[in-house]
């Protein structure tokens, strides 16, 4: 019988050829794209879940209340972890980490030149509980060989990368920062790419202290770091409710009066350190849930489009079938076996798209880690991913199938025999129409979606950041006290080759993500101001290298110490000063000592452009510069690379060069945003392709039983113009019907989305009229192909066909 | 084999109410060869609907093998139509998608037949009406008299006990239309009971006796000799 239900499902799909594969591409692609995102949001979903003590980890993070809103920090001052041991007996083990980006290793190769890497995803220094909390498996050695300082514990992939075999890693010595002297104590397994704690080179953390003033370590409370991390595991019978009560007492305990009332400490559950935003973490992305949601919802529509689609095309063809299920009534089919014929053809049709859309998926996979933040390391399938197609593959079946199903198995044999169903068909067409008005309108989001992230970006990449940001290197200064003399010399020879504009050594480009601020006292105040500000230290060639344009007074005098100040239009609105030139000549103090102000620079974007511009002031101390920015012409690009490389390495034997280009830089910042404008694109192309699918599939359908309608009009004498109008009316109004959906669900998706940026397109009522001309233009064009090549049909040969 | 007693069936449309069949009345033995005849409207193929058990009456009575079956449901009256009747239409009704050998091989599908028994009896039946050179053809290679042969096969490739046909040479000229005769004839000689509905005297001459309809109800019953 199966058999039987086989050969007749598959000549079915070879008559109906072009209906067929619309079904079928139609479908795979939705469920290929559903595939891809799925992938997605497990993987960001699945971060660090891999712990078995997931549920009862947390990270001890802090909020500070400043008069303009809380600043929130996962970082903590050093002394914490030592005083929270002793305060809080009930927590089972608290670990502490602390993290180093950008440190340089080098393993001594016998004769040979040293091997030299950076680990830009962290050096981390750790300590022995962190075992006892977090799930690791050691290769070789065990937790107990970092009490000890100058013990490192490298993953496979490290010891590998150091030694070619991790077997041989144990033992050896590599040295870190050419300073840290440090002993291979053992190696474990590689940790899952899903986790925001990702362990590679371990350093015992009693190995920081002696260091601590080189990686900005102290054991200050008011001093804290984003690389020094708490994490504290709590027994069951403990809840962190309780903990972050007792944290009130903490922080009194420890800070003065006014400065405890401001602080919060509280815990933050592991399973949130990926997705709240309002924190970083150590991994390379957070991810937010409303992101995923977004994902997941697109991915969602995406399939129901496609299976709307394969619903309208299975129930439009049900009714050309009547005949079939007649006879088949009448030789004795029962309603169920019916039933289960039409069923098992549509599961057949699934199957077949289910196949293909592993393919396309698969296909795709390499392209996914340019457009998420999934590694190309991780598997497209796997256990999850087949139970995934499976279930999709059941839904859409039983959505696609059951209603043509009923419909066809509910035929009485008398009159499907007679073809009178075709009389009975208006209820179903209108099924149909909101079917399509669903689709149009789902693609119509995405569409309005699409043309406001990308404006969005553009808006963004061109926006003026108060500084020029173009054919900028940046590179590394080394500032230790041996390297320090050599600065001056390599500012003259790097501004002698060819093609170098200006050369500036600075703490930081105008526009990073590093956000050193401070507490500051202005004009002699007793008090500091209720706000902080942001420094950048740099020397007095900085506002030529990166365009930044005095509005008042002058810079500050060059000096290898801090003598004057400039501050930025910013800070002297905050503090309520008018006119720029009124702040000239009056002090601020930074640290311990007063600095005249000579100047006022005009705004410049110095973070991301989600957030607003900040106070800041502009110093010089040689110190501090741990970037070096050149400012290129060019012309001859690649020889004053070469040049200039050849200068550094020559200054730095020791070090690793890493040149960027600080616009890629910036670009980083919006890397996810990208990355979401480019989604968005590929969705709404998605979604259009499958609407358009769906149309013309339709259309189609329409063709045929209209026929002998168009067949008759023509012999009657209507033109071809006239015909094509009578197809496309109904396909207008649909357009219309959707628009009217899509608009204040679009409008209020990306109103939502804009939030997230301070500074933002308007909304405006052109991008929703671009969306509808889009859509009908693509309904139209589909509709004409098809109603054109009905209409130029011969009417005699039309007319024969019934 | 078949007793009709006062049968009815109303058709009830919005404006109108068409009497198709009026208390009608008649009894078929067993290896009878009846012809129903009657001008066009007057309930000829309701009635054949109605001993197919495709359709249901109002009121009366219908005896099948002394078995009551007007109140039959739906499955009851599917069970016991694949097992005892086969059809023949005007129209051929052959599955399109299906070849020659799969449209016979369908009433045994149903009747859940094994495979190599079912490809024993479809090949017989359809040496018998002639058309086994064309076993892998699909219906619309063949003419007119070609499809109903295999309708015919089709119908009694089930051996069931009673062939109804409506209108068998209504879509045929006159020879395609003997050759068909002359197999129904054949089948009732070798015991199948059949109840044909045709407009043509010629064809009704095949037959045993004609029931002559009007207006839903039986007016004479000729007896052929
Ligand atoms: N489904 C239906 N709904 C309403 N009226 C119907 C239906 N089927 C048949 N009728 C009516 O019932 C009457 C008998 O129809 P029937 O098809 O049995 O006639 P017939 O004798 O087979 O005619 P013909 O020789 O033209 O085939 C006719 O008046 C017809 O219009
Ligand atoms: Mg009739």
């Amino acid at each position: 019988m199966f058999i039987h239900y086989l050969t007749i499902a598959w000549r079915n799909l070879l008559r109906h050829k072009a209906n067929s594969v619309i079904n079928i591409t139609g479908l795979a692609i939705g469920i290929a794209a559903c595939l891809l995102i799925f992938r997605v949001v497990r993987f960001e979903l699945g971060h660090d879940t891999f712990h078995k003590n997931y549920k009862q980890l947390y990270r001890v993070v802090k909020h500070d209340a400043y008069p303009d809103g809380l600043v929130y920090e996962e970082g903590m001052p050093g002394p914490v972890t030592a005083a929270m041991r002793v305060d809080f007996p009930q927590i089972s083990a608290i670990s502490e980490v602390f993290s180093s980006y950008g440190s340089q290793i080098t393993i001594p190769s016998g004769t040979q030149a040293p091997k030299k890497f950076t680990e830009s995803s962290g050096v981390l220094f750790i300590d022995t509980s962190f075992f006892h909390m977090f799930t690791t498996k050691w290769l070789s050695g065990n937790a107990s060989v970092l009490a000890q300082p100058g013990k490192v514990v490298l993953d496979k992939e490290h010891a590998e990368r150091y030694f070619g075999q991790w077997q041989e890693a144990t033992g050896k010595t590599i040295t870190m920062d050419n300073q840290i002297p440090l002993m291979v104590a053992g190696v474990i397994e590689n940790q899952p790419l899903s986790t925001d704690i990702p362990l590679s080179v371990l350093v015992s953390f009693s190995t920081l202290p002696p260091y601590g003033n080189r990686y900005n370590y102290t054991q200050r409370w008011q001093h804290s770091t984003s690389n020094h991390q708490i994490f504290v595991l709590l027994p069951s019978a403990v809840t962190p409710a309780s903990i972050n009560k007792q944290f009130t007492s903490f922080t009194r305990k420890y800070y003065d009066e006014e400065v405890a009332a401001k602080k919060t400490f509280f815990l933050q559950p592991l399973k949130d350190l990926h997705f709240d935003t309002r924190f970083g973490n150590m991994g390379d992305h957070t991810t937010s849930r409303t992101t995923l949601l977004t994902l997941a919802l697109i991915g969602g529509f995406v399939v129901m489009m496609a299976a709307i689609n394969f619903i309208n095309l299975c129930t439009a063809q049900a009714a050309t079938r009547a005949k079939e299920i007649g006879v088949r009534k009448v030789l004795g089919g029962r309603r169920q076996q019916i039933i289960f014929q039409v069923l098992s053809e549509t599961a057949i049709v699934v199957s077949l798209a289910l196949l293909l859309a592993s393919g396309i998926a698969f296909v795709a996979k390499p392209s996914l880690s340019l457009l998420s933040s999934v590694p190309a390391a991780v598997a497209l399938f796997s256990k999850d991913a087949f139970l995934f197609l499976l279930a999709t593959g059941v839904a859409v079946t039983l959505l696609a199938g059951l209603y043509p199903a009923f419909i066809l198995s509910g035929f009485a044999p008398v009159e499907a025999l007679k073809n009178k169903i075709y009389q009975k068909g208006g209820a179903r067409i209108s099924l149909r129409r909101v079917l399509v008005v669903t689709q149009f309108a789902i693609s119509q989001v995405l569409i309005i979606g699409t043309i406001i992230a990308v404006k969005q970006m553009n808006y963004i990449r061109q926006a003026d950041l108060g500084f020029n940001k173009d054919a900028i290197l940046l590179l590394d200064n080394i500032t230790d006290s041996t390297s320090l003399p050599k600065v001056a010399t390599l500012q003259q020879q790097l501004q002698q080759v060819s093609g170098v504009k200006a050369v500036s050594f600075c703490s930081d480009p105008p526009s990073s993500s590093n956000d050193w601020s401070s507490n500051f006292y202005f004009n002699h105040a007793a008090k500091d101001e209720s706000f902080d500000i942001f420094l950048k230290i740099a020397d007095t060639a900085y506002f030529n290298t990166y365009g930044l344009q005095l509005i008042a007074g002058r810079s500050f005098t060059a000096s290898d110490t801090t003598r004057e100040v400039v501050v930025n239009e910013m800070l002297c609105n905050k503090l309520g000063i008018r006119e720029a030139k009124d702040i000239l000549g009056k002090d601020i103090r930074l640290g311990g000592k007063w600095y005249p102000i000579t100047g006022v620079v005009k705004d410049f974007k110095a973070s991301s452009l989600r957030e607003e511009v900040r106070p800041i002031a502009l110093f010089s101390r040689k110190e501090f510069y741990g970037t070096i920015g050149v400012k290129l012409s060019g012309a001859g690009l690649s020889t004053s690379l070469a040049a200039i490389k050849e200068i550094w390495e020559r200054t730095y034997p020791d070090y690793v060069y890493n040149p960027s280009f600080l616009d890629e830089k910036i670009a980083n910042f919006y890397q996810q945003e990208t990355q979401l404008a480019v989604l968005y694109k590929l969705f709404a192309g998605i979604a259009i392709f499958i609407s358009c699918l769906g149309v013309y599939g339709l259309i189609s359908f329409l063709a045929i039983q209209k026929t002998k309608e168009v067949g008759i009009r023509k012999t009657l004498g209507a033109s071809a113009a006239s015909i094509v109008v009578l197809f496309s009316r109904e396909f207008t109004l649909l357009v219309v019907a959707a628009f009217v959906i899509a608009t204040p669900i679009g409008w209020w998706l990306m109103s939502h989305w804009l939030q997230g940026f301070v500074y933002r397109i308007p909304m405006e009522i052109t991008i929703f009229l671009l969306a509808i001309a889009i859509s009908l233009l693509i309904a139209w064009i589909t509709v004409s192909y098809k109603a054109i090549k009905a209409s130029l049909a011969n009417p005699v040969k039309s007319l024969q066909n019934n | 084999m078949i007793k009709i007693t006062d049968l009815e069936k109303v058709y009830r449309t919005e404006e109108v109410e068409t009497v198709a069949l009026n208390k009608l009345s008649f009894e078929v033995k067993h290896g009878e060869f009846v012809a129903v005849m009657g001008p066009s409207g007057c309930g000829k193929s309701t009635l054949l609907n109605i001993l197919g058990l495709l359709d249901d009456p109002d009121a009366g009575s219908f005896l099948f093998n002394d078995i009551e079956v007007a109140h039959f449901n739906e499955r009851k009256r599917a069970d016991l139509r694949k097992h005892n009747i086969g059809f023949v239409f005007q129209s051929f009704n052959l599955i399109d998608e299906l070849t020659v050998f799969e449209n016979a091989e369908l009433p045994l599908i149903y009747t859940g037949v094994k495979a190599a028994e079912r490809k024993k009896r479809v090949e017989e039946v359809l040496e018998k009406v002639q058309i086994m050179h064309r076993r892998n053809h699909y219906p619309q290679q063949l003419s007119g008299g070609q499809q109903q042969r295999v309708a015919v096969a089709r119908a009694v490739v089930n051996k069931p006990k009673l062939i109804l046909a409506d209108e068998p040479t209504g879509n045929l000229d006159s020879s395609n239309g003997n050759e068909v005769m002359q197999l129904l004839t054949e089948l009732n000689e070798q015991g199948t009971t059949i109840i044909m509905v045709t407009h043509s005297e010629h064809d009704a001459r095949y037959s045993h006796r004609i029931i002559r309809m009007l207006d839903g109800q039986t007016v004479t019953e000729n007896i052929m000799i």
